[in-house]
């Protein structure tokens, strides 16, 4: 990566109300030339709009706006040198594939010979070079897909807005295109900044996430940190399965936390960032990280009801509830007969490794990936 | 025992009825098949038929004689001149298309574009509203305001800009005013229900592509409410091409146009039925006029559905 470069995309302070609402609350946002950076949030918490106004199609209430360098806060729609690509692909139905994927091209003077080749060059890198005479209504909707990609980088942007752009499709498909979407990022080098409520595709593709809640930023990190390590309880809620236990801090010695909980003592391995005593916090532990003890003894155990039970193939869900009333989930890779083997109602002992928890909630030093700090034209 | 060799289903002794598959369906077709034979069929028929009739001292004979139409096609261009009015016919029809369609399209895209949402409808409905007074009464109105000493030149006299009075009344200019006065409410109707049904995100998507809005007319709205301009276009022509009322009221009879002071076709016919007693002759005419309109509409349902095909997905 060049770091004489700029950000390809910067966002400052961007926020946006209607009335009341805050949709967009003071989100930061710098994405490095050629990354790949995923926005995940439930439905309503400013993921699409903050997209909006990046493209331009909403107007920010309050913020400033920067693309490879140069400001945009006030650019229209139709200037600036981002291309979205639209959820339900927004193709246009009185034009062939052609057409649509040369209609940004033949909005200024051009040369005809010129446009072709770019089409022809655009449409064989997504797979539709035998397609470009078809008409919108003859297309799948992965060939509708590839079109619409087509469409937005054949003007060669800046920085490449993606709207939920698989959510249209089935699983099978689904699977192939990030694929196909993660190879075209990487071949081409240019930046994407993908927006989706589904945190498999967010972590499968992307370089970093995103992910907000209520308008604002919650985390912003590699995915791996954010689903080993969650920053806030909405995240821990929100990003793959979590057990979620509340207490404060009884002892700190030797990197490891002793917390005090309802459901009695947890010990968590943490590392360097350590709590003070006696101060609140949540430990979270992943589901297939937390056990069931058949046997005596074991780290951290604390005892539970069996609610309900699922078998998914190859693995097992368990639902447990304690005795004051948390849920605990618990995801094993057994056998069917195993899960069946356990009684609905019985009581079960569960623990899970001090070095497989993490705890969120306390007062940590300054987060190492806020926004990077960095010259900005 | 082998699995294909299966005992076979008895035959089906009666037909199980689907909640579409009312025994009432038929009876449900009269009032249907009563309207189109008493109004439609029934008068068309006798009108084609009185067509091919002959005069005998003044007396209606039925016959099966082309007499009417060999005596229409000797006078195309003379004496009576059914030809030139044909062409006046055509002339003004399709002109006021061009200009009650443009009109309506206009407001059509202020209704939507320009129009908050919550006024639409109210917008709409006031727009339509001349629609439920008579039209007669209306054309008596335009009279009154387009007549050389009326209320227009009038105001235009008292205001001191007598340079700018106007003289159509009794001009196919006059004839077009009221037709598009009569037309503007349902081809409003017909084209609001056109750009409305545009999807807004691909008015967005243009933009984004770098469109201005200008471009996104041309190359978006334009031809995605092609179908709706090819219906209420061929909807007016039809309109304007019975219409007698205004050609008459404002248009004098034989109202002045670039082509010279010929009625159009359908107020010549009321002529011809009115100063003789030719009725054979008339229904000829009739028949004419008929075919005439209905070529229109296949040339109308045609550019329509071609337009559709190219705007549907």
């Amino acid at each position: 990566m060049d770091a004489d470069r700029p950000y390809d995309l910067e966002l400052r302070g961007i926020t946006k109300t209607f009335g009341d609402f805050m949709a967009v609350d003071a989100v930061d946002l710098a994405v490095r030339p050629g990354e790949f950076v995923a926005i995940m949030g439930p439905s309503g918490c400013g993921k699409t709009t903050l997209l909006r106004i990046v493209a331009g199609l909403e107007v920010m209430t309050d913020g400033r706006l920067y693309i490879a360098g140069k400001e945009m806060t006030y650019t229209p729609v139709n200037k600036r040198s981002t291309r979205l690509v639209w959820q339900n692909y927004a193709l246009f139905p009185h034009l062939n594939v052609f057409e649509n994927i040369a209609f940004g091209l033949k909005l200024t003077r051009h040369d005809k010979a010129e446009v072709r080749r770019k089409v022809e060059t655009m449409a064989e890198l997504v797979g539709m070079a035998e397609f470009l005479t078809r008409r919108i209504g003859q297309l799948s909707g992965g060939q509708k897909q590839r079109v619409a990609l087509a469409r937005a980088l054949v003007t060669e942007p800046d920085i490449l807005l993606l709207d939920e752009p698989l959510s249209a499709l089935d699983a099978h498909l689904r699977l192939r295109m990030q694929g196909e979407l993660r190879r075209l990022q990487q071949s081409l080098g240019i930046s994407f900044v993908y927006v989706t409520h589904n945190q498999i595709e967010a972590f499968s593709m992307a370089d970093r996430v995103v992910v907000m809640n209520q308008g604002r930023i919650e985390q912003l990190d590699r995915p791996d940190v954010i689903y080993n390590y969650p920053k806030t309880h909405f995240v821990a809620r929100f990003v793959g399965m979590n057990n979620l236990f509340e207490g404060s801090v009884r002892a700190v010695a030797d990197g490891v936390v002793a917390v005090a909980c309802p459901q009695g003592d947890i010990e968590v391995a943490i590392g360097d960032e350590w709590p003070d005593v006696g101060e609140t916090v949540t430990v979270v532990v992943q589901a297939d990280k937390t056990r069931i003890l058949d046997g005596a003894g074991g780290p951290n155990r604390l005892r539970a009801v069996l609610r309900g039970r699922e078998y998914a193939g190859s693995q097992n869900i368990y639902l447990f509830d304690t005795a004051d009333g948390n849920e605990i989930k618990v995801v094993a890779q057994e056998a069917i007969a195993t899960a069946n083997a356990r009684t609905i109602n019985a009581e079960l002992a569960l623990g899970f490794a001090a070095g497989d928890a993490s705890l969120i909630g306390y007062h940590r030093p300054a987060a190492a990936e806020a926004l990077p700090k960095a010259a900005v034209g | 025992m082998s699995v294909l060799s299966r005992t076979p289903f008895p035959a089906a002794k009666q037909r199980l009825r689907t909640p579409n598959d009312s025994p009432l369906k038929l009876f449900c077709l009269l009032p249907a098949a009563f309207w189109y034979g008493v109004f439609f069929l029934l008068p068309l028929i006798f009108l084609l038929w009185i067509g091919f009739w002959r005069v005998e001292n003044y007396v209606n004979v039925p016959d099966f004689t082309a007499l009417n139409y060999i005596e229409i096609g000797e006078n195309l261009f003379a004496r009576a001149r059914y030809g030139l009015a044909l062409l006046q016919s055509l002339y003004v029809a399709l002109t006021n298309m061009v200009f009650a369609v443009g009109f309506a399209y206009l407001i059509a895209l202020a209704l939507v574009y320009a129009v908050p949402e919550r006024w639409q409808r109210l917008a709409l409905l006031l727009t339509i509203a001349p629609f439920w007074s008579s039209y007669v009464l209306r054309l008596y109105a335009w009279q009154t305001i387009l007549s050389k000493s009326g209320l227009l030149n009038a105001t235009l006299g008292y205001l001191g800009m007598d340079a700018l009075k106007v003289d159509i009344i009794y001009t196919q200019i006059a004839t077009r005013i009221g037709l598009i006065h009569f037309l503007a409410p349902i081809l409003v109707v017909i084209m609001y229900v056109t750009v409305r049904n545009i999807d807004r995100t691909l008015i967005e998507a243009a933009r984004e592509l770098g469109a201005s809005r200008w471009q996104v007319f041309r190359k978006v709205i334009l031809p995605l409410s092609s179908f709706g301009l090819a219906l209420s276009g061929s909807f007016a022509v039809i309109i304007a091409l019975g219409d007698t009322l205004s050609p008459s009221l404002l248009g004098g009879g034989a109202g002045s146009s670039w082509l010279g002071n010929i009625p159009v076709f359908s107020g010549m016919l009321i002529a011809d039925y009115a100063s003789s007693t030719n009725l054979p002759r008339t229904s000829a005419l009739a028949t004419i006029l008929v075919l005439v309109m209905v070529g229109m509409l296949l040339l109308g349902y045609r550019l329509a559905e071609r337009a559709r095909r190219n705007i549907s997905e």
